[in-house]
């Protein structure tokens, strides 16, 4: 995952990172991918919770025995309430981001609505060194362009009453990514990230679509990504280059 | 919308019914198909159109009936509880004739089941889950393109055959979310005004009248009649199905329709790669549904069996079986509950159903 020199990999300090956008746009693939990154660059404990209360389906909660295999704490509702769409936020959750140590990754809803949920742990949150991303990709339509980017960054800060602190670029079409699909999300998140001054942290890029591209034409860390959230008839289709 | 998006089913549903004309779309939230809702209520304003949050599905369907009585496209979308409350008002839009498009995103049953994918409401949509002699036209996309060209196709077949259409899904063609795009397209061609039944105001001409209602049971009898000659026309016209990998090497063929077809299409990917030849029919018109391409494809000699496949306990397979009138034994494997069979549940059944090793 993390072997190529010509590859600038993404640099997150800060122990708890939030992964926050709009519907859609890619947020449970980068926080599963990110947890695995932290692993995998010598992380000892890394939590990923599954702060998702408005999607039912390909929540991050489907990639626990993925992420416990490698030694991930996976903070997700157990029993009937894993399958549910109530929303249900954990006690262990602020207890999570306040007391856990090493790496704590949050999979946070979609849009203002689904960021509402991180919204009541705001005063937890902000007493931590923090990173909250929001998730851009550019074949959404609520992350369209610059102004509708622009507009869900507002929407979600007032909902979440927390402000952003970086970027990054998602712009995929699932296994139709191409490099087009790429420097296009690339273009708009560094005009969004010029705009609201917040800085690109990195771009995510899907493992078999790397090996084709040259790197240098991205001027910001890239995370290399591998699917989690299969569809069934995907199942047995491995998508890691 | 020009080029390809990235789309939720459910949100690329609600962006087809504005390409299809539709400005006036009525319904109540339930999962997993409360994305066309949320997708609409910011996107139809948009466009000059409006969202109305019922207070239920019963006044959903109720709603519905008013406003496609004007002539005017209109739908709603929900899921299988939200569907069976609507059952009334889709009978009686059924016996006034009226064009209308209702969407069930399918999740687990009876009551109030669960909220992950099932194929369950099969019968409701394809045998009347409403009173007396009617009949909905059923489509049933596998993907989400799919679910938008089958949607705007709806509207078409409404208003062709001023008669409720129903798309159905099971929750996974709603949540899933793909490469989409849409056509461009101009409904002027579908103005109220120029209809002759439409309660478009009665100002210099007669009053018209849209009902259910026929006291007189040589009238009732009369409307039935015209209903049924209505569905006969579809029967001829409007079936719909799709062959995948179908050849005289098939040993076995099997039946599924939805994204159910899609885990069977990698199956038969794997199993040819074994050496075991097997094709796929897939109806996308449940009703009308393909009765004589079935019973042809049936008769083929190669064919051993038929498997019917379906994320439910078995509904589709009594269609199945009554189109292949004998000619081959129908079998039948499914989960039901929001368990999705798998493609190596589906290879293992192939191979226990032609006598092959596991």
């Amino acid at each position: 995952m993390v072997n190529r020199p010509d590859v600038r990999y993404p640099v997150i300090s800060k122990r708890v990172v939030a992964i926050v956008g709009g519907f859609g746009s890619g947020k449970t693939e980068i926080s599963v991918n990110l947890a695995k990154y932290f692993v995998f660059t010598g992380h000892s404990r890394v939590t990923i919770i599954d702060l998702d209360l408005v999607n039912p389906y390909f929540r991050s909660r489907e990639a626990k025995a993925e992420m416990e295999a490698l030694g991930i704490r996976a903070v997700v509702p157990e029993g009937g309430n894993f399958y549910a769409d109530l929303p249900i936020l954990l006690p262990e959750i602020k207890g999570a981001i306040e007391k856990s140590e090493g790496k704590v990754i949050l999979d946070v809803g979609g849009d203002a609505q689904g960021t509402r949920a991180l919204g009541s742990l705001s005063e937890a949150f902000n007493r931590q060194d923090y990173e909250m991303l929001m998730v851009l990709n550019s074949r959404r339509p609520q992350t369209a362009d610059v102004g509708r980017s622009i507009q869900t960054i507002e929407r979600i800060e007032q909902s979440a009453r927390l402000r952003f602190t970086g970027l990054v670029s998602n712009s995929h079409m699932i296994e139709e990514t191409d490099p087009d699909v790429l420097n296009e999300g690339y273009e708009l998140s560094r005009e969004v990230s010029r705009k609201r001054g917040l800085p690109l942290v990195f771009i995510s890029v899907k493992s078999d679509v790397l090996s084709r591209i040259d790197t240098a034409i991205f001027d910001c860390p890239i995370l290399p990504l591998t699917r989690s959230m299969l569809k069934p008839w995907e199942q047995n289709k491995s998508t890691e280059s | 919308m020009a080029g390809k998006k990235l789309m939720k089913g459910n949100e690329a549903i609600g962006e087809a019914a504005i390409c299809a004309g539709v400005r006036h779309y009525f319904a109540y939230p339930i999962t997993p198909q409360s994305e066309v809702a949320e997708y609409l209520c910011w996107r139809l304003p948009e466009v000059g159109g409006a969202f109305v949050q019922a207070e239920s599905e019963v006044a959903v369907g109720n709603m519905l009936f008013g406003a496609a009585s004007t002539g005017l496209r209109t739908f709603t979308s929900s899921s299988s509880p939200g569907i069976s409350l609507m059952q009334e008002a889709i009978s009686y839009m059924a016996g006034a004739h009226l064009p209308v498009v209702l969407v069930n995103i399918i999740r687990g049953g009876p009551g109030l089941g669960g909220i992950l994918p099932a194929q369950g409401d099969y019968f409701q949509a394809v045998k009347g889950g409403g009173h007396g002699d009617y009949r909905v036209g059923v489509l049933a996309p596998s993907s989400v393109q799919e679910a938008v060209d089958l949607m705007i196709l709806a509207f078409d077949l409404a208003d062709k055959y001023r008669n409720p259409m129903m798309l159905i899904g099971d929750g996974m063609v709603g949540q899933i979310m793909e490469s989409v795009e849409f056509p461009e397209t101009n409904r002027e061609d579908n103005d109220p005004i120029k209809s002759d039944w439409a309660l478009t105001g009665a100002l210099n001409r007669k009053p018209r009248v849209v009902k259910s209602l026929f006291l007189n049971p040589d009238l009732l009898e009369e409307n039935c009649l015209l209903l049924e000659e209505k569905y006969k026309r579809m029967k001829e016209n409007e079936i719909r199905y799709e062959l995948y990998k179908v050849s005289d090497k098939n040993r076995l063929l099997i039946a599924a329709f939805g994204t159910m077809a899609r885990i069977c299409q990698t199956a038969i990917d794997e199993l040819e790669r074994e050496g075991v030849s097997v094709g796929l029919f897939r109806p996308i018109s449940l009703f009308p549904f393909p009765e004589k391409e079935i019973y042809a494809e049936a008769g083929k000699k190669n064919i051993e069996k038929i498997l019917t496949i379906e994320m439910s306990v078995g509904q589709m397979v009594e269609d199945i079986e009554r189109c292949v009138k004998g000619r081959k034994p129908v079998e039948f494997f499914g989960h039901t509950g929001g368990i999705v069979p798998t493609p190596n549940e589906v290879k293992d059944k192939v191979r226990e159903s032609l006598g092959l090793k596991k």
